[in-house]
């Protein structure tokens, strides 16, 4: 269980987060939503220390951490039982997809490179790309790139993977493989954080949706209550902008 | 005064016997200042509260003084000073058994990692932040994700220049003649002290610095080559 209180965050004089506190249940996918600048990504990466946040607290499996105050040994827990899918896919550049998958495993896990290996092509061929382990990033599309990211990600076995707009980088055609790939993990029943605008994807694998606008969480649910049913003014109408045939109703 | 093919040779084959020395000094001393000039960059990129601003004034002021005036400098402040030094520290050698070329070492190390440094610094800004995070994110600790995944990346980068600085080395190297160390250039010219073969001498130093400089070049393409392989597109299929 990952539950996260009070988390404040500021560039300079802008706050980015002001008191934002959720909660993910062991298996749980929950979905955050928000138009850009809402401070979700920052949240997002506040969660695994990327970015530091301010104020607040963080209960991860059985650690109770003060975000703030972090110890750099509980930093590095947190990383190792987490993994996370960026945006721009994150691949190790010099290194091929297998390399990539392998990295952890062996560096961080301490695997004897065999069974890294056997891991990797698996956690590859699972996502679909076996064929490609030899190819460095440069070598393969966003959408592939990206599947990479996720094999990494799940190969670590982490208790979590946080997933920061991990589609909206991609060429609208390559958009469907990458969330094929994700929906599988969903149903690996990993806890999962995702940060997206997919509407439709949200609706299909979200237990939970989380609207923050503005640096504050505005309202969470059920995915069905939150896009037939929201409570609050502000989430209908940033659905009512998303999400399309609302847009030619009005 | 025409051209003695018999003095050229001479002359030719005085500086490659002194070849090892200038090599010496070019390769000891490239090998020392980028491992120096990368710690001094790493220190500088972190921002290391106090180290990195000392090092970033020393770097500034250092890269302005030319490396005659320093080998020169150091060699008086070492023979002016060598004698108490050993005394105090009881050391027998006398200052006459001591090899110039240490002296030669500390000079051209000391300005080769300043400006070794002022490129490693540069590699660092062509790593894209990501490639950090990524490698924080699978759980390396922060030494780990330099050497495993930053410092990888930046030798393409650095490879240009790394050749333009090794080449410029081994061109500095021969003004430690100016403290007596016999290197190429002060080889050459041996036998024109009894023959005044100047010219011949000068020719066949000139010949050993190209054969030199050419093989430099010849390893750094292929190290350019073999490196930046991730860095290009086009696969084999």
């Amino acid at each position: 269980m990952i539950e996260l209180t009070g988390v404040k965050k500021a560039f300079g004089k802008q706050e980015v987060l002001k008191d934002v506190s959720i909660k993910v249940n062991d298996g749980e996918v929950v979905v955050i939503l928000g138009p850009s600048g809402s401070g979700k990504t920052t949240f997002l990466r506040c969660i695994n220390f990327l970015e530091r946040a301010e104020q607040g607290k963080m209960v991860f499996g059985d650690k109770i951490l003060d975000l703030k105050h972090v110890k750099k040994r509980d930093i590095l827990y947190v990383r190792r039982h987490s993994a996370f899918v960026f945006q721009n896919y994150g691949l190790f550049a010099h290194k091929t997809a297998l390399q990539n998958v392998m990295e952890g495993l062996t560096q961080v896990q301490k695997m004897n490179k065999a069974e890294a290996r056997k891991i990797a092509e698996d956690a590859l061929s699972w996502v679909g790309l076996l064929d490609k382990k030899d190819f460095y990033p440069a070598q393969l599309s966003g959408g592939q790139q990206q599947r990479v990211g996720i094999a990494r990600a799940v190969a670590l076995k982490p208790d979590v993977i946080l997933f920061d707009e991990p589609t909206s980088a991609l060429d609208p055609e390559l958009v469907g493989e990458t969330l094929e790939v994700i929906k599988k993990v969903a149903k690996m029943g990993i806890t999962m954080v995702v940060v997206t605008h997919e509407m439709s994807f949200a609706e299909d694998v979200a237990d939970r949706v989380i609207f923050m606008d503005g640096g504050v969480v505005v309202e969470e649910g059920k995915p069905g209550e939150i896009f037939y049913k929201p409570k609050e003014e502000r989430t209908r109408q940033f659905l009512s902008r998303i999400i399309p045939q609302d847009a030619y109703v009005i | 005064m025409s051209f003695n093919v018999q003095s050229f040779i001479e002359a030719l084959r005085s500086a490659f016997k002194y070849a090892p020395v200038t090599l010496e000094l070019t390769v000891i001393t490239f090998l020392v200042s980028l491992v120096l000039g990368t710690v001094i960059a790493t220190v500088r990129h972190y921002r290391i509260p106090v180290i990195s601003q000392i090092l970033g004034v020393f770097v500034t002021v250092y890269m302005g003084l030319p490396m005659m005036v320093a080998l020169i400098l150091y060699n008086l402040l070492f023979m002016t000073f060598y004698n108490d030094f050993a005394t105090a520290l009881n050391i027998s050698t006398p200052i006459s058994e001591i090899n110039p070329i240490y002296i030669g070492f500390f000079a051209l190390i000391l300005g080769q990692s300043c400006s070794l440094s002022e490129a490693v610094r540069g590699a660092f800004r062509g790593i894209e932040k990501i490639q950090y995070e990524a490698g924080y994110s699978i759980g390396l600790s922060k030494i780990k994700t330099l050497y495993r995944i930053i410092f990888p990346q930046m030798v393409p980068i650095l490879l240009p220049g790394m050749q333009n600085s090794l080449i410029g080395l081994l061109k500095a190297s021969n003004l430690v003649s100016a403290i007596a160390v016999t290197e190429i250039m002060t080889g050459a010219l041996l036998p024109s002290l009894l023959y005044y073969s100047y010219l011949e001498s000068y020719v066949a130093a000139a010949l050993v610095y190209w054969i030199i400089g050419i093989g430099i070049e010849v390893l750094a393409h292929f190290a350019e080559k073999r490196s930046g392989q991730y860095l290009r597109r086009i696969n084999s299929d």
